[in-house]
């Protein structure tokens, strides 16, 4: 890692890693809200990861593109016409404008719009405007081409990765994929996507939310969404007519700072985000059997419900309520959120209208859930700003040192439903990628 | 796909007569009144039992794609597609129930708020008792200390004749919110 970002950082590795303890759960908030350890950030964690860009089928034909990001570098992901994926650097290499400025579509060549610039599909410069006359043959267009990044799906998830040296992304994803798969790999027909991309920006961490997904269940049956549980109840019945679910598990990733966790059998908050339909749906109809047997089991394909996920370090999703996102870093202080829906590709039509409507009502910038997160977290963010609130320690502990790996039904490091122990393998993988330089002892 | 609203039937539309121009323009002005005095039970019972409270999503798309402007699929999210809000009385009767508790943060405390509503075109409905509205909204929200955003766009309603005391309950809402990526950390108030 000796480039520029590192060797102008303020920030020594001996520094970097006390700023989280995974032992004794303790962490330093200036993580949050450092200039400086960001850009250590965008180039040891962002530039190294495997980043979700979109589904397979936000670009399902040739030369159907999605422009979107890796950290803060645009890309361009685009379909090829062997129906490989490519990935690469939005940025033509004569004076760095972007290739391309609209948000999705469908193209048979990428041209510069300052100097003309033509490139293919697969990102390589094929033409440039007075060739002979300005370059005299001088000119190695594939060298001058855009910069491409690594691509790999998972069950319909396009990944992309910088880093040469990084591990593939089925070694990156761990022992976590059984867990993944309770959301997108329910039946043979796999995913497909519910149109439209929703963006927003939160002047927050990113590493609120993903942390948030990655182990958070404790915010969701205390206070954060009392309001939202309230919305979605019937007329008459009130939050003290109800229980909030208490029996569950987390899972914390052996690797990579994954992290899920899932009530079971107790379908009271699937319920409030979603409604009888979809609950039924997910965990009772002759589709829920299907994806037990797929599954290889009741309870991954039933009896977990209103499971959250992170996929280290941007990608999350809540399976049962089918949104998925991307957080995009803007800076220490700063999200923009990319939300897409996803459902099963062979659902009833009336159920994948049901998951549209019920996550427009929920989590969605609008949504009586997502509300309430975008209220906490800038408050959060704007508290660090204080001396002596960046540098008070906060508490990690939930479940310390409580997590088994010997849980009958669930593999892997499995704690209670509010545990922090995927918050701590979330903060302890973030350590990793910040302070190890090579992939000799970073690997899985 | 069919376009999401018909701007050019609006834009050649003959100017609706004064007295009744003045009755909707004072509806939007009153309903403002509602919305910025946190009179929340007051305007959703504006809202008729039909309702559909809806706000696509807007996306940069090249012209290449059809005309943009026009309200064609190329610009807007569709109604299939995903949205900021698609809304029926249920639904709103449940953003109703979420404002109203205690536990509400994106609103508790409450957002300061002031709708402006201006350019009022109003055009023939088929319904005798209806009338389609487009209005230009400017809502600008100050939140806890120093939180400012300025959500900017166009409604199209119908209005249907009531006889509640402001005249009019809102049959249908579609809000084009000048915003592609939403520059705040939510939506949680009302146009």
């Amino acid at each position: 890692m000796n480039t520029d970002a590192t060797d102008n950082s303020t920030w020594a590795n001996d520094h970097i890693k006390g700023l989280f303890n995974d032992e004794k759960g303790t962490l330093d908030a200036r993580i949050y809200n450092d200039e400086a350890l960001y850009e250590l950030e965008l180039e040891r964690v962002f530039s190294r990861s495997w980043i979700l860009l979109g589904h397979e089928d936000h670009v399902p034909n040739t030369g159907d593109f999605l422009n979107t990001y890796i950290g803060e570098d645009p890309v361009l992901l685009v379909r090829q016409k062997d129906a490989s994926l490519k990935v690469f650097l939005n940025q033509c290499r004569h004076r760095g404008m972007k290739l391309s400025r609209d948000d999705s579509g469908n193209a048979r060549a990428f041209v510069c719009t300052y100097h003309g610039w033509a490139h293919d599909i697969s990102g390589e410069l094929i033409d440039v405007p007075f060739e002979e006359q300005a370059h005299c043959d001088r000119l190695d267009k594939h060298e001058w081409s855009p910069l491409q990044a690594r691509v790999a799906t998972y069950r319909g998830l396009i990944f992309a990765n910088w880093d040469e040296e990084a591990p593939s992304l089925e070694k990156y994803l761990s022992d976590c994929k059984p867990y993944i798969d309770t959301m997108f790999n329910r039946t043979e027909a796999g995913t497909e996507v519910i149109g439209g991309m929703q963006k927003s920006i939160i002047p927050a961490n990113w590493k609120l939310a993903a942390e948030q997904f990655c182990s958070d269940m404790y915010h969701a049956g205390t206070m954060s969404h009392l309001s939202g549980v309230e919305a979605g109840l019937p007329e008459g019945v009130s939050l003290d007519n109800i229980e909030i679910p208490s029996s569950g598990n987390q899972f914390r990733a052996k690797w990579g700072g994954h992290g899920t966790g899932y009530f079971v059998d107790q379908p009271g908050l699937l319920q409030a985000i979603m409604g009888p339909i979809i609950t039924d749906y997910v965990t009772a109809s002759p589709q829920a059997e299907t994806a037990s047997n797929r599954l290889g089991s009741r309870m991954f394909g039933q009896r977990m419900m209103g499971q959250h996920m992170t996929i280290f370090p941007s990608c999350s999703f809540l399976p049962g309520i089918n949104t998925i996102r991307t957080w995009h870093p803007r800076g220490p202080g700063s999200i923009e959120i990319w939300t897409f829906i996803v459902v099963d590709a062979d659902a009833p039509e009336h159920i994948k209208a049901e998951f549209r409507k019920q996550n427009i009502r929920t989590f969605s910038t609008g949504g009586v859930f997502e509300q309430d997160d975008g209220e906490n977290w800038i408050e959060v963010q704007k508290v660090f700003r204080g001396n002596k609130a960046r540098k008070t320690k906060l508490n990690v502990q939930m479940g310390l040192g409580d997590s088994t790996t010997e849980h009958p039904d669930f593999p892997g490091r499995i704690g209670g439903v509010y545990s922090e122990d995927a918050a701590r393998g979330f903060y302890q993988h973030w350590l990793r990628m910040m302070t190890e330089p090579n992939w000799d002892t970073l690997k899985p | 796909m069919a376009s999401i609203i018909d701007i050019n039937n609006i834009i050649s539309s003959s100017a609706a007569d004064l007295a009744l121009q003045q009755e909707v323009q004072q509806f939007y002005y009153r309903e403002a009144l509602l919305l910025d005095n946190i009179k929340y039970e007051d305007w959703f019972a504006l809202l008729d039992d039909d309702i559909e409270y809806y706000m696509p999503i807007r996306r940069n798309r090249m012209h290449r794609y059809g005309k943009v402007r026009s309200r064609e699929i190329a610009e807007y999210t569709n109604k299939d597609e995903f949205a900021h809000f698609d809304d029926d009385k249920t639904s709103m009767n449940g953003r109703l129930r979420k404002l109203l508790s205690d536990y509400s943060w994106s609103e508790n405390p409450a957002s300061r708020t002031r709708h402006t509503v201006s350019n009022v075109i109003i055009t023939e409905s088929e319904e005798s008792d209806t009338l389609n509205v487009c209005s230009a909204f400017i809502v600008y929200r100050n939140r806890l200390e120093t939180q400012v955003d300025i959500f900017v766009g166009e409604r199209h309603d119908v209005l249907r004749r009531s006889d509640n005391a402001l005249g009019f309950k809102i049959a249908k809402r579609t809000i084009l919110l000048d915003q592609s990526t939403i520059m705040s950390n939510n939506i949680s108030i009302f146009f």
